[in-house]
Formats: structure tokens, sequence, C-alpha cells
């Protein structure tokens, strides 16, 4: 086949020498010895820089603090006995600056690690938050435990206390309380620090005299009038200018009784001299945030200054202060149910408080600008009164809402607690309720029956209802076989009527606490009632961080303005 | 320090050794963006701390990379590391536990013997002593690679000591058993890291400060 392609010859790109025979050119070279050079290369290792820490033998240190001759060694714990379990790490205050300072507390082993090398054992296991609370204040010269009533503040000081006095760290302790407390006291220690000998402040004033100054008494409990009234000596400098009573560490049980700066008690309690600083509290403002700032005063004078907005106060306290609610820690806490029983008066009260108020409000008006606060006071006073118990009859429909509850309960074998501002209104009820045989527990009954009268209770079967005023029984006392709580009048601040409530609802209770707050329609009560909602915020502002506004406590123009009133501006401090 | 293995009676410290039980406790962090921080933490059989030594961040040269190739860290973490913590303390320590292996190097410069602390939930897998090749994974945990490690029972303590220093785990269950009646509670040796790896971070923000 032809097809017809036209040839066209290539020049190849082989040179010509391609084809001519294969020569191998071999050459021998000698290396130079001279062109050989070693290369080194410096690994290096360069010095590692050390920080060291040294840190005193414990055993030689504790060895003093173990032959204390007024603590008596607690004895090997009995099987019975808790040993505490887990691994809570003491951590350093932030006020702690040097670094080896803040070692040795982060290389501390776990505080329930030191609780069993010192056999300090309990009687009952204690919770995990509970030994938080003494991690917290063992290591802190200033610190104030403001966790909700109930949730064992007490037994947290005690043990931290108990811990600090076998460490050999702390030798005189001085604990303040309320005086009908002090029983509570010493009986806690008793349970829970057994082999720390307690010794009560008390009798005619040589015997305080010497009480006070006695070397060896590793916890003295005084009440606050007492210290009221031994000012001079706690005040008192020797000849070599070293204070004739010292302590190295002072607790102050329910501390809000010193937030007012200006008082005798917080002066008393200021001039002490200490070298650590507790405060107990589950209510460290009752107020307004002024109530912290005269806590402080006693911690760390001028560390809080009242121009403080309460979301700053709340960040500069943040380490001082440790505060855990129920629902935080007690999540298998039963319930408190929170049950507000609105009334209707009674005709006759109704007329009566009618009367009252429209007399009380005109002569307001009539002292115009002279009228002062405590006229207000007088005309709320009586207001509230008349909510109670009608005074012309006597009638209250209160008492007959709160005859028929507490039948109930008697009824069904539970215990109830009955809430008043006054002794007066309690002493009523007690005569109104005679066929449930209340017991009473106020001020008017002498403090030597007191732990009787709450002994009863708690044992008497037949004993279902004791009736209370705020001011005694507001406060220490361990009421958690009590499920239910009735607050016949309101108290000026949240606080104090949670306090109330709280000796039921606490650890150890065994079912729902019913807490059921009497109020008076279209009455001053109710009115109060909103003031009281809104120093709740004022709290969760300083110690939750919370953006809620609140008012910064009761004003002049808040409490005139409850009978729709006008009057000179400016914050007050009446609130009680 | 200069010490071999097996050699009997000297001390670890440049200084004069006090008499006083103690554990020693050393260990490196890796630290993403400084380094590598060592501490070591001698404690009395009670728990509490005597010492504390802790490294400024150090972190390996191009050269160290290079030449010490697959043992560089064992260099690190128990030559450099290891030896010169060591080397700062006052008293000897009756044994070394550490919860990274390759500071079981540092056994290579010291008399005390050195124990490697395994987790925790290894215990209870074979409580009986044996030996394991590290080639391969083990229920047990041990970390793959390394040297061959001979594993044992201390307490509710789960160990491992150098194969080639096998003696170790004899003369530290001795000496463990010996301060078993000081002990507060059965001595956990793994917790005392985590106070050491708290305290490097709180003395690293410190010198930071």
């Amino acid at each position: 086949m032809e097809l017809g392609l036209k040839a066209v010859p290539w020049a190849t790109p082989l040179p010509d020498d391609a084809f001519r025979p294969a020569a191998i050119d071999v050459r021998t070279i000698r290396p130079d010895p001279w062109l050989l050079r070693a290369v080194s290369v410096a690994i290096g290792s360069p010095a590692v820089r050390v920080h060291s820490f040294a840190f005193p033998d414990p055993v030689e240190d504790e060895a003093a603090g173990d032959e204390l001759p007024h603590i008596r060694p607690p004895a090997k714990q009995s099987p019975q006995i808790a040993s505490p379990a887990g691994s809570t790490r003491i951590r350093p205050p932030g006020d702690v600056i040097k670094l080896k300072d803040r070692l040795h507390y982060l290389l501390q082993p776990s505080l329930e690690s030191l609780l069993t090398e010192r056999s300090l054992a309990f009687p009952f296991a204690p919770f995990p938050f509970q030994f938080e609370g003494i991690a917290f204040l063992y290591p802190r010269h200033a610190a104030i435990l403001a966790d909700e009533m109930g949730l064992g503040k007490t037994m947290q000081a005690i043990t931290a206390i108990r811990l600090l006095l076998r460490c050999g760290e702390v030798g005189a302790v001085l604990l303040v309380c309320p005086k009908p407390l002090v029983t509570n006291w010493q009986r806690e220690f008793g349970l829970w620090a057994p082999e720390v000998p307690v010794m009560a402040i008390e009798g005619e004033q040589t015997r305080r005299a010497w009480q006070w100054q006695l070397p060896d008494a590793p916890v003295r409990i005084a009440n606050y009038e007492l210290l009221c009234r031994d000012r001079e000596l706690l005040e008192r400098i020797d000849a070599t200018g070293r204070p004739v009573v010292e302590f190295d560490l002072v607790v102050l049980d329910e501390s809000q009784r010193i937030k007012n700066r200006a008082g005798t008690t917080s002066q008393v309690a200021r001039a002490i001299s200490r070298r650590r600083s507790w405060a107990l509290t589950g209510t460290p403002v009752e107020n307004s945030s002024e109530d912290l700032v005269g806590i402080f005063e006693f911690l760390a004078p001028g560390f809080l200054s009242p121009e403080m907005k309460p979301r700053r106060m709340g960040r500069t306290v943040s380490d001082y202060v440790l505060r855990r609610t129920k629902e935080q820690v007690l999540t298998d806490l039963p319930p408190k149910l929170i049950h507000d029983a609105p009334l209707d008066l009674t005709p006759q009260q109704r007329e009566s408080y009618r009367l009252a108020e429209g007399e009380g409000v005109l002569r307001l008006t009539e002292l115009g600008t002279s009228a002062a606060i405590q006229h207000v006071f007088e005309l709320v006073l009586r207001l509230k009164q008349i909510c109670n118990f009608d005074p012309a009859t006597g009638e209250s429909a209160k008492l007959e809402r709160l005859r028929a509850d507490l039948e109930e309960v008697a009824e069904s074998g539970r215990k109830a607690i009955v809430f008043s501002q006054w002794v007066e209104t309690l002493r009523r009820l007690a005569g109104h309720l005679r066929h449930l045989g209340p017991l009473e527990y106020h001020g008017k009954i002498p403090s030597g029956q007191r732990d009787a009268i709450i002994r009863r209770f708690r044992e008497d079967a037949t004993k279902h209802v004791i009736l209370m005023s705020y001011g005694a029984g507001g406060v220490g006392l361990n009421l958690q076989f009590a499920n239910y709580v009735f607050l016949f009048d309101r108290w000026w601040n949240p606080a104090v009527e949670d306090q109330a409530i709280n000796r039921a609802h606490r650890i150890g209770v065994a079912g729902p606490v019913t807490v059921t707050r009497f109020l008076m329609l279209g009455t001053i009560e109710e009115r109060i009632d909103r003031i009281l909602e809104e120093k709740r915020e004022l709290f969760d502002v300083i110690f939750s961080g919370t953006q809620a506004g609140g008012k910064l406590g009761l004003t002049q123009q808040e409490l005139f303005g409850l009978f729709q009133l006008k009057c000179p501006s400016g914050p007050i401090d009446v609130a009680a | 320090m200069s010490s071999k293995m097996g050699e009997t009676g000297s001390h670890i410290g440049g200084n004069e050794p006090k008499s006083i039980a103690g554990l020693g406790f050393l260990t490196v962090l890796e630290h993403p963006e400084h380094g590598l921080f060592g501490g070591y933490l001698l404690l009395n059989p009670a728990g509490r701390p005597l010492e504390f030594h802790c490294t400024a961040p150090i972190r390996p040269n191009r050269a160290q990379e290079i030449l010490y190739g697959p043992t560089l860290q064992s260099f690190l973490y128990g030559d450099q590391i290891g030896r010169t913590l060591l080397e700062k303390s006052k008293i000897e320590p009756l044994f070394i536990c550490t919860d990274k292996q390759p500071v079981l190097a540092v056994r290579e410069h010291i008399s005390q013997p050195v124990a490697l602390v395994l987790p925790s939930d290894n215990d209870g897998v074979d409580p009986a002593d044996k030996t394991l090749r590290i080639d391969a994974a083990h229920p047990g945990g041990l970390p793959p690679g390394g040297p061959r490690l001979k594993t044992f029972q201390l307490g509710r303590n789960h160990l491992a000591v150098l194969e080639r220093s096998a003696e170790d785990q004899r003369a530290i269950s001795e000496r463990f058993t010996r301060l078993a009646d000081s002990f507060a509670e059965p001595f956990d040796l793994a917790e005392p890291f985590t106070r050491i790896r708290e305290a490097i971070e709180e003395a690293q923000q410190g010198v930071l400060k």
C-alpha cells in the first residue's frame, strides 16, 4: 500500500564522539591531611536554676504542742467514732504574701490527714463542705464564716480551733457569744473537742478578773454583755506595755452584734489584744452594707469603707468570707416550705386599725418637718400590735388560724415553734393555747431555766408547741425536731426571720419544715413585707455577685412612705 | 553527688544529711509555653513537708535534641532535672518516688532506691510480683517504651522499679514497712505529686510576680 508519505531525514543529537570506543580515565587523589577539620558542636548543659524551701520539722515543732499540760491528748479512737475521709486541701489565704509561706500551706497533706494524724475523730462524720469550712478558717488570721444558719458553723469553728490548738499554733482562744448560747457552746465543745478544756467566764468581778488572766486556759467563753462590763480590764496595759489580757484567737459568734461601729460592744471587741480574729454569722448584712463594714472593723480595721459600692465590697471581701447556703451544699436536706398566710382583720380589728392609723398619720402630718423617725416607729409598732390582737376586744384573726393549725400539729404528734417579737404577745398566746400546754422561751424566762425548757420540748412527747421571741430563740438553738414554724408577726429584716426559721430547718431535720408567715391584708404588715424582699436583694448583690439591684436599706422615705408621707431624705439606721 | 547504683552510705545532697526519716517525691511538669519544671518534695512519714525544691523552666536546645535522640527525655528528666534537685536536698530520703518514668534515669546517679508510682487504677490487676516487657501495651497501664521494669504492690500503692535495680524493690518494701507505724493512715504514694504540681504552679506565679 502506498501511503504517499514524504520521508524527511532527521539529525540525531548524538555527537560523533558517542560512537567512539569507551575510555576510562582513572585518577588517584591523595587527601591532604591538613584539610581535615573536626567540627565540635557544644551540646551544653546550662546550670538548672533551683528554688529551695525548707520547712520546720513538724515533729520537733509539735512535740511542744503535745506536751501542753492543759490539753489531754484524745484517746485512741474507737471504731464507733467517725474517721474523716476525703482530701480537702488547705489553701493559703490571699493575704499570705511570702512564697515560702504560701507553699507551706500548699504542701501540707489534706485536712483529713492532719486530723487523722492527731487522732482527732468526730462523733459524726462531717459533710465535705464542713471540711472546706475548717480548711478555710484554719490558715486565716481574719475570716468570716457566714454559712446560712443550720450548716454547722459551730462545729466548723470548734474543729478549726481544735486543730490549731493541737498544732500549737494557738494557745489561748476567746469565744464571745450571746448570753443564752454560752451553755450551747460548752455542750458543743464537749461533743466535738472533748479533750479541750473550756471555761465559761462568769461570776463576780474578782472571779472574772482571775478567769480572764488565767495563763493555762485554752478556750474561754464570754458573753457580749460581760465583755462590756469587763472593758477596763480588757483594755488595761501593764507596766511593760503589754495588755493584761491577750489571746491568740478571738471568735465572735453572732458577730452582727458588733455591726454598729460606734457601739460599746464593738469598741470593746476591737480593743481585745489578739493575733487572729474570726467572726461567725449567718447574717453578715442585716440592713445595709455598713453592717459588714462594722464586722470588718474587728477583723481588719480600715479594710472596708462605708462608701464602697456593694458589688465592689463583695469582691474585696471575697477571700475573707465563706458563705454557703443549704441549697448549694445540702441537696439532700428536706425542703423548707414557705407558706404565706394572708388573713383579713376581724371587723373589730379593722376598726381599731383604721382609727389608730388615721390618728397616727394625722399626728405625723401635724408634726410636719419636726416628725422624727421614732414617731413613725411608734405608729408602726402600734399598728402591728393591732394586727396581732385587737386592743379593745382581744380578737385576733391570726390567733384563730394559729389555734387551728397548732391543734392539727399536736394531733399529728409533730412539734411547732411560734415566733413573735413581743413577749406580751407570746404571753397572750400562751393563755389562749393553754389546752395545748405550750412552752415559753423568751426574755422573761430566766436564763438558768432555758436549757431545761429546750430539753423538755425535745424529749417530752406531750409538748408540741414552744412560743419563742425572735430575740431569745432566734440564734444558736438546734430545734431540728420541729417540723413547723409559725411567724406570728414579722421582724424588721429577713435575716432575723431566716435565723428563726433555721432553728428547725437545719442539719438533722427528719422531714420538710413548713413555715407559715402570717400577713394581714391591707395593713402595715403587707407593706413591710415588700421592703423585706428588697433587703434580700441587697444580700444577693454582696454575696452572690448577682446583678440584682436593691435598695441599701430602709430609708426615711420608705419608712414615711408606709403612710404615704414625705419626710427629710437620708439613710437611717433603725431597722435593727 | 556521684555515687553509683549499688553504692551505699553516700547521701544525695551536697550538704551534711540530717537523720530524719523522709520520703522523696520527684516529678517533672511539662508546660507548653515555658518548658519543663522539676519539683522535689521531701515529706516526713506523717506526710508533712520538710523540704521543697523546684527548678526554673528548662528547654532542650537543638543540639541536645539531635544528639541525645531518643534518650533526650531520660537525660532531661533524670540527669538534668532530677539529679540537680536531689543535690539540693539536705535530708537523705529513705527512697524516692516518681510518677514520670523517664525520671527513673536518676537512679544511675544516686544510691537511694527509686520507684515509679503507677496509676491507682492499676491496683488489683495483678498484685503479684512480675516482670513485663515494656514494648507492648499491658493492662497494668505501664507506659510503652523505655527500660524494663519490675512491678510490685506496696500497701495500697502499685510501684515499679528498674529491672536492672531490682534490689530496690526489697529496700523500698523494707523501709516502707518499717515506717508503717508512723503513718497516720495508709500512705498514698501518688498523692504528694498533686501537691508538687500545685506548688510548682504557685512558685511559677510567685517568681513571675
